[in-house]
């Protein structure tokens, strides 16, 4: 690994804000941190960056320790979540601001910042104060900034979460290509987990404190190893042997015994459903969000959320038969106190 | 590791103990100044005050508290301070209620008179009502009366006039707290203008009317200009520390009687920081500024007091300037320039001298104020909250007492210390440190919107303490710096109280020549004083609203 944090520990009085957690970014990797708000990432980042201090563990760069370097030595590139631009320096200051407290030559910074004005999509602006731009803008200025230093690590703290869900998308996809077209080692936080699938190559999930799973979104979201991951990752419908073994008795072999109280994972995606005459199951709602719908299905054991793709001729009160493929269910471990609210 | 690693590892150290060092010289030096030249001397009074011969004892406080001169001064304080309080916070409101809850034309005109009395030292208003309401007063003749102007009702009208900006300045910032939607609100809901005026206007008002009251106490029981020119017989606490002092050669006594004016303010500083408090608490972001419309019979008659409030103080000042220029007042009002011509030994060298001390109380101020503030950001919270406190505290101490503890400490042999004594220095010295508790406050406001993530962007770019401060902090908060400064320079200018003790035969300020030419008699050409002094105080509020404006303009653009 490039980058390692190892058993990372953080104590705010008496309250344990990270509990050693330890992750590793790779050359060219780009990196999510995804959970819940108030579990920590922000704190991780933040040590990372050496913007607080570790109050046990160690955090190495090529096996460099850099718990004695101070913020400013370690060379890395942070983007926040509030616009971050220096109100009183022009656009072109703020991203040559780094250059030139290393020295670079005038006219080399003035090359450089157009160059990553074009980079950023913003050639015009060099010249106007943050104040006249727009959130969206900023964030990019502010991402300009960071990577003019061509920082050894890239470090974004929610980058996108002030701005309106369609600039979030495309800046999205632009942070996307220019960490692919400069294969810079990212750290990105967000509580968003499409934001974290979309983006990432690796996905580190945290609950906590703590780190829960990490791995490819794939993985995640199809191997979720614990119930947090599952209802975090998406909408699943979790139940007990007990029910899988009414609806479903194939899926159970696929269970091991050893391990503890375990749910079975389904995705609504990965239930089929045929409206049969004598079905078991009743379909209670139906939402339809343009690309799929998700049916609400009442079964013997309660409700199965279930979505379907293309044209579908159910409709409300039809009885259905439910199937599932024995390879579509992962067993999870029940680590969270059961929940009543319906992820969204 | 490899050795330039190893050189690089080592480099790495010194520079983060660089920053550190820069952190404690950026909070030690200012508060090695707050303790030398505050809190050292706050000492020393107070050993003084408890020294009887050789010893130390109660007897200066016994000796005090039974005379009954100490008894009747406390009294009058007291009763002056309260007085003022009522009559400046009602007149306060007034206008406050007209500025920000009332629409009418020209309140730039009620803004600028308003803050008229800030700009001279106090002892000007009691030589307007002297001109206007004295013996020989424009009033008292045009009527025929004979007014006794010196003392109570002299005194009341002076202080009055004094505190009002304050009042206003402070009830009017509590009043623009409450929102345009709730007043909607209660439109929709019903209320008619007069309920809405005692259900919303009065209670979101009402810690502003309490902190303006305190403060209008502390002014007033500490104020010593009005109270040396228009008191007359009616003798303050303030006085008694002067004449204890000036008069009898007593210092010790003195520091009692500073002592006892210290608690009073001190308790009154106290429960205002609490109010302020809770005020702030109560504030919230993403406001809709109210804008008042046109309701004939409210807006007529709040705009018609306020003139009229306005129009006393135009009277007060004006009048000064205008007998500044009287050839002899009252027999011939005829105008002539001759009392420019200061006969007073020294002339106007103390003017200048007053102008070069303010610049450099206000340099320096400005500069430590903002060192601190920088510094203490950086520091653990159990660190920097004693200095905080330590920092607000100048503004519970009464010119006279801080004064009075300069003299005690500075011309004492005893110490190095002794080799500011009589020097242009002490006097910006005692000047900052009279005003600490304001600048102080408003750099931390600065200071409080900065965002962190403005400096740590710049630290994770490469920029130490030094660096960020110059090219992200000190521009950010510029204003609040600009601003500070004018303040320190202002009053500086105009302050009486902290100095008079400090200045000798050699080395006077403005405000205490004013004092001394009316001592003299020469009412005239203590007028011309004042009226050169309030000139280079305009000049600065004139350049300070250009220079922020300019800022504002920068920002926007
Ligand atoms: N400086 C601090 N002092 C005390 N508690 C803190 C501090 N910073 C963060 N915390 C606490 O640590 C926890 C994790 O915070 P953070 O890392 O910001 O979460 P997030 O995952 O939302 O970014 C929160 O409960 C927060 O209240
Ligand atoms: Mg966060």
């Amino acid at each position: 690994m490039y980058l390692n944090v190892r058993d990372a520990t953080k104590i705010y009085g008496t309250f344990t804000a990270l509990d050693r957690v330890s992750i590793g970014i790779d050359k060219g990797e780009f990196v999510c941190l995804l959970g819940p708000s108030g579990c920590g990432k922000t704190t991780l980042l933040r040590l990372i960056a050496g913007l607080a201090e570790l109050d046990g563990g160690e955090i190495t760069l090529e096996d460099a320790n850099l718990s004695q370097m101070p913020a400013r030595k370690r060379g890395f590139g942070i983007v926040f979540q509030s616009y971050s631009l220096f109100p009183n320096m022009t656009v072109a200051e703020n991203i040559g601001y780094g250059l030139k407290i290393r020295g670079v030559a005038r006219t080399d910074i003035a090359a450089r910042v157009a160059e990553l004005l074009d980079l950023v999509k913003l050639p015009q602006v060099a010249d106007k104060m943050p104040g006249q731009l727009s959130g969206g803008q900023q964030q990019r200025i502010a991402l300009a900034r960071a990577i003019a230093v061509d920082p050894r690590v890239l470090l974004l703290d929610e980058p996108l979460s002030a701005l309106d869900a369609k600039v979030r998308a495309e800046l999205r996809d632009e942070i996307r290509q220019v960490q692919r077209a400069l294969g810079i080692p990212t750290l990105m936080v967000t509580h968003d987990q499409e934001e974290a699938l979309a983006l990432a190559d690796k996905i580190i999930c945290m609950n906590h404190g703590t780190v829960v799973q990490a791995g490819t979104p794939e993985d995640l979201y199809h191997r979720p190893a614990t119930r947090f991951v599952a209802e975090f990752m998406g909408i699943s419908n979790l139940l007990p042997p007990e029910d899988i073994a009414q609806l479903f008795p194939d899926l159970l072999p696929s269970r091991r015994e050893s391990e503890r109280a375990q749910l079975a994972c389904l995705r609504p995606e990965q239930i089929d459903i045929a409206s049969v005459a004598d079905g078991a199951a009743t379909i209670r709602s139906i939402s339809f969000l343009g690309n799929l719908r998700r049916l609400q299905v009442d079964t013997t054991v309660g409700m199965l959320t279930v979505e379907t793709h293309g044209a579908n001729p159910c409709r409300v009160g039809d009885r259905v038969a439910l199937t599932v493929a024995p390879d579509a269910c992962t067993w999870v471990i029940d680590d969270t106190e059961p929940r009543k609210a319906v992820p969204a | 590791m490899n050795a330039s690693e190893t050189i690089q590892q080592r480099a790495r150290h010194q520079r983060l103990d660089a920053d550190r060092l820069l952190t404690a010289a950026c909070v030690g030096l200012p508060l090695l100044g707050l303790i030398l030249f505050f809190a050292y001397p706050m000492i020393i009074v107070f050993l003084r005050s408890i020294t009887v011969g050789d010893s130390y004892g109660i007897g200066n406080y016994v000796e005090v508290l039974g005379s009954s001169g100490f008894w009747r001064a406390t009294r009058h304080s007291l009763v002056m301070g309260g007085a003022t309080t009522l009559v400046s916070v009602f007149l306060g409101f007034i206008i406050a209620h007209g500025l920000y809850r009332c629409a009418f034309r020209g309140k730039w005109l009620i803004r600028a008179i308003i803050v008229l009395p800030l700009l001279a030292p106090s002892l000007v208003q009691a030589l307007g009502l002297i001109f206007l309401l004295g013996r020989n007063g424009v009033i008292s003749r045009a009527l025929g009366v004979e007014i006794e102007i010196y003392g109570f009702w002299g005194l009341l009208i002076a202080n009055t006039l004094y505190a009002l900006p304050q009042a206003v300045m402070i009830i009017g910032a509590a009043l623009v707290l409450l929102d345009a939607r709730t007043y909607e609100a209660a439109d929709v809901m019903g209320a008619s203008p007069w309920r809405q005026f005692r259900d919303l206007t009065l209670p979101s008002a009402r810690f502003g009317i309490l902190n303006a009251g305190f403060v209008c106490f502390i002014i007033t029981i500490t104020d010593f200009g009005n109270a040396a020119v228009i008191g007359g017989d009616y003798s303050v606490l303030a006085t008694e520390i002067y004449s204890q002092v000036v008069g009898q050669r007593n210092f010790n006594m003195g520091a009692v009687v500073g002592i006892m004016l210290l608690l009073p303010t001190v308790i009154a500083y106290a429960i205002e920081r609490q109010a302020m408090k809770r005020q702030q608490a109560g504030q919230t972001t993403g406001q809709v500024p109210y804008r008042p419309v046109f309701a004939p019979p409210r807006d007529l008659c709040m705009a018609a007091l306020s003139l009229l409030i306005c129009a006393c103080i135009v009277a007060v000042i004006g009048i000064v300037v205008y007998a500044s220029f009287v050839t002899l007042w009252p027999y011939n009002m005829s105008l002539s320039i001759k009392h420019y011509d200061i006969t007073l030994a020294g002339g106007y060298s103390s003017l200048w001298m007053t102008i070069l001390i303010s610049l450099g109380a206000a340099v320096g101020g400005t500069i430590a104020v903002f060192l601190l503030g920088l510094g203490l950001r950086r520091l653990p919270h159990v660190l920097a909250q004693p200095v905080q406190i330590l920092a607000a505290m100048p503004a519970a101490v009464p010119g006279m007492v801080l004064g009075l503890a300069y003299i005690l400490t500075f011309n004492s042999t005893s110490t190095p210390l002794y080799l500011l004594y009589g020097t242009a220095a002490l006097i910006g010295i005692v000047n900052f440190y009279h005003y600490h508790t304001q600048g102080f406050l408003t750099v931390m406001t600065g200071f409080r919107q900065l965002p962190p993530a403005l400096e740590e962007a710049a630290g994770s770019l490469g920029a130490g303490l030094g660096r960020t401060a110059c090219d992200i902090v000190a521009p950010f908060i510029a204003p609040m710096l600009v601003s500070v400064f004018f303040f320190l320079f202002m009053r500086s200018m105009v302050t009486l109280s902290a100095v008079v003790f400090l200045t000798t035969p050699q080395l006077s300020v403005a405000a205490v020549t004013i004092m001394r030419l009316d001592d003299a008699g020469l009412t005239s050409q203590a007028a011309a004083f004042s009226t050169c002094v309030m000139a280079v105080v305009c000049g600065a509020v004139l350049s300070m609203k250009v220079i922020l404006a300019m800022m504002q303009r920068r920002r926007a653009e």
